[in-house]
């Protein structure tokens, strides 16, 4: 009996798949919810999140978000009494299903996961189409209203990585009496190795909390250290996963090129020299394809190939006609400008330790304050960066997807 | 909030209120990279030109009279072109072009006074030669802290010379996809008995797009125009099904309640 009241679960449509059609979608409702026109559905899907049922059996329901993902729709099983969400009510067998919300529903704001699966821009927010220098600039201003919640969550994995660095060395050169140098080595090299994992998974981590920091703040939300970092918790994994796939195939495609370069080298000079050539720009061009992968797993809540493809799908639309105008130019000239304004940030935190390393050579404490400057002046110009490519990636939704006309079309 | 834009309101005696949308750091650094191309093109030109020249001379002077003296001559107008360009490139773009240089231009950006007034040699002046204060090897760090700091995002030069750099107001809306229709041969013609419903930010939402639609991919725009339609559909009560597609009917919505609103 207790067994039967745990499987009872909450089924909510809580938004679509990037890419995904509504009309496909409202297609595939219609053969669970068969009383509904088309057109009802397709109505009830524009006010999403909706609940398709309050108590259904879990075998059910995981056979019924089997059959909605699989037509673009992005459904959560959950315990009952979650508020905040219009019903369609499970249809009885010869019955018709209610999509509209009861008068003692109101809609509740929308709030965590459920606004990064279909997020909603706040009142009086305005979005529109943006060239790179607004993008620029705006990324700027975004940084100084925000300057701690976003320079701390880039800060935090450099910090703990300088700890424990710090740490390490403290420790091992503490430790030469009493160990052998092989042993030692060893040692060394595992707790490096390990150090080297963590601090992969940190800065992973980071990189996460920072999109859903200037995502969130972007559209208009409040946003902290501890609620984005706790917001990717459940995505780590994933996004880790992504980025790292991403990385291997990269290594693996530009490998293969520049294998067959080496073996070539045997017969012609030139041929490697082009391969080298093709190597390295087939890397830059797969790298700007998948440059927003890492926003794509953030904010639209894909993973893997789906989460490349669909970050392939964004940095290949054709917006706006020119050379100059190109989705991957535009990116390599957010970046390259980024790089500019970035290094200004670092020169910022740099010269004034370089002059002090100068004026008291030697001392521990001006090179630990040396480095800590250095941590700094690293977080400030990736910062800066990361938030304008996040921005783009918004952008290229405006103009490809009408993002913010869709936004406000749901306001109307 | 963060806004979309920084606006910076000018009160003229007369107490008429002009507003300028501040340029940020992004434009600023856009349009100096490429005014930084231009000076470097220009400073290639004038080391090429010189070389051409002095290699020419023997050939031109073939007395020899000219020799040593007009290569120290030579050597001195270079440096002294140089000078010109790297120096007074701002100073007398800015001062000639009404703030402007081909970067600025280019991003669409202008140095007015504070006062709203246009800047002249002197403003240009003091703003360009405290340039040197702002950049540090090439890269502005100074600048950048005191833009980070300033409300009107200025840096030093700026201060001193009581100058603030905006946005010239051109609208960047995509434009090529929208044509008006005839509103005397509609497809819909009972659109006019709805129009009193038609909000202002309902328009301004179906205007942006069929501004903007071009840009869009074919199933969002699609999607987007059949999410637009059926919200007006739903919303006036309308009895009859459309009988055309959905852009052309928000096409026809767009028409009648920009006549209508002329009209008034």
């Amino acid at each position: 009996m207790e067994n039967d009241e745990r499987k009872v679960v909450m089924l909510r449509l809580v938004g679509l798949q990037p890419g995904a059609s509504e009309e496909k979608l409202a297609r595939a409702l219609q053969r669970i919810y068969k009383g509904k026109t088309e057109e009802e559905l397709r109505r009830a899907l524009m006010g999403l999140p909706l609940v398709l049922a309050r108590k259904a059996p879990e075998e059910q329901a995981q056979k019924v978000k089997r059959f909605l993902e699989s037509h673009g729709a992005i459904v959560k099983i959950s315990i009952p009494g979650a508020p905040g969400t219009r019903e369609i009510k499970v249809p009885s067998p010869g019955t018709s299903a209610e999509a509209e919300p009861g008068p003692d529903q109101p809609r509740q704001p929308y709030t965590g996961e459920e606004r990064r699966a279909k997020p909603r821009v706040s009142e009086g927010m305005k979005l529109h189409p943006m060239g790179i220098g607004e993008i620029l600039d705006r990324s700027f201003r975004l940084l100084r209203n925000h300057f701690w919640l976003l320079f701390l969550i880039i800060l935090i994995p450099q910090a703990i990585y300088f700890l424990v660095s710090e740490g390490l060395e403290l420790g091992f050169s503490g430790g030469t009496a009493m160990s052998s140098p092989m042993a030692m080595g060893i040692g060394f090299g595992f707790t490096a190795f390990f150090a080297a994992i963590i601090f992969l998974v940190i800065q992973f981590w980071a990189q996460g909390a920072l999109i859903d920091a200037v995502s969130e703040t972007y559209l208009g939300h409040s946003a902290s250290v501890m609620g984005s970092f706790g917001a990717m918790r459940k995505r780590l994994g994933r996004l880790i996963g992504t980025l790292l796939l991403m990385g291997v195939l990269i290594a693996v495609i530009v490998g293969v090129v520049i294998a067959v370069g080496a073996i070539l080298a045997m017969v012609s000079g030139i041929l490697t020299v082009i391969l080298g050539l093709v190597g390295v720009v087939l890397g830059f061009h797969l790298f700007l394809n998948w440059l927003m992968v890492d926003k794509v797993v953030v904010l639209e809540g894909t993973a893997w190939m789906s989460a490349l493809r669909r970050s392939k799908e964004l940095m290949t639309a054709r917006t706006e006609a020119g050379f100059w105008k190109g989705t991957k130019m535009k990116a390599g000239l957010i970046l390259l400008l980024g790089a500019v304004i970035g290094f200004g940030f670092q020169l910022l935190f740099q010269v004034p330790g370089m002059v002090l390393g100068l004026l008291t050579q030697g001392s521990t404490v001006v090179f630990t304050i040396l480095q800590l400057l250095n941590i700094a002046a690293t977080s400030l110009a990736t910062v800066y960066t990361a938030v304008a490519m996040i921005l783009y990636y918004y952008d290229i939704r405006v103009r490809k997807e009408g993002f913010d006309l869709r936004m406000m079309a749901e306001k109307l | 909030m963060e806004a979309s834009r920084e606006i910076l309101t000018i009160q003229t005696p007369e107490s008429v209120r002009f507003q300028y949308v501040l340029a940020g750091v992004g434009s600023r650094a856009a349009a100096f990279l490429l005014d930084t191309a231009i000076r470097y093109l220009s400073i290639l030109v004038i080391f090429i030109l010189v070389s051409l020249f002095s290699s020419l001379l023997p050939v031109l002077d073939p007395t020899g009279i000219l020799d040593k003296t007009s290569k120290t001559w030579i050597i001195a107008l270079a440096v002294l072109a140089y000078g010109m360009v790297d120096l007074g490139y701002f100073l007398f773009f800015e001062a000639l072009w009404n703030g402007q240089t081909p970067g600025k231009r280019k991003q669409g950006l202008r140095v007015i006074r504070s006062d709203g007034q246009p800047i002249g040699w002197l403003e240009s002046a003091i703003r360009n030669i405290l340039r040197a204060v702002d950049v540090l090897l090439g890269f502005y760090p100074i600048g950048l802290i005191v833009i980070f700091f300033s409300r009107n995002n200025q840096r030093i030069g700026d201060y001193a010379a009581g100058t603030v750099v905006v946005v010239e107001g051109k609208s960047k809306v995509f434009q090529g996809a929208s044509r008006p229709r005839d509103t005397k041969t509609l497809i819909h013609p009972e659109i006019e008995n709805y129009l009193t419903l038609v909000q202002p930010s309902h328009y301004r939402v179906l205007k942006s797009f069929l501004q903007r639609r071009g840009e869009m991919d074919e199933r969002s725009r699609h999607e987007l125009a059949r999410t637009l339609a059926l919200q007006l559909v739903e919303k006036w009560k309308m009895p009859s099904r459309l009988k055309s597609s959905y852009e052309v009917f928000l096409e026809e919505v767009v028409s009648l309640y920009e006549e209508r609103r002329r009209a008034i």
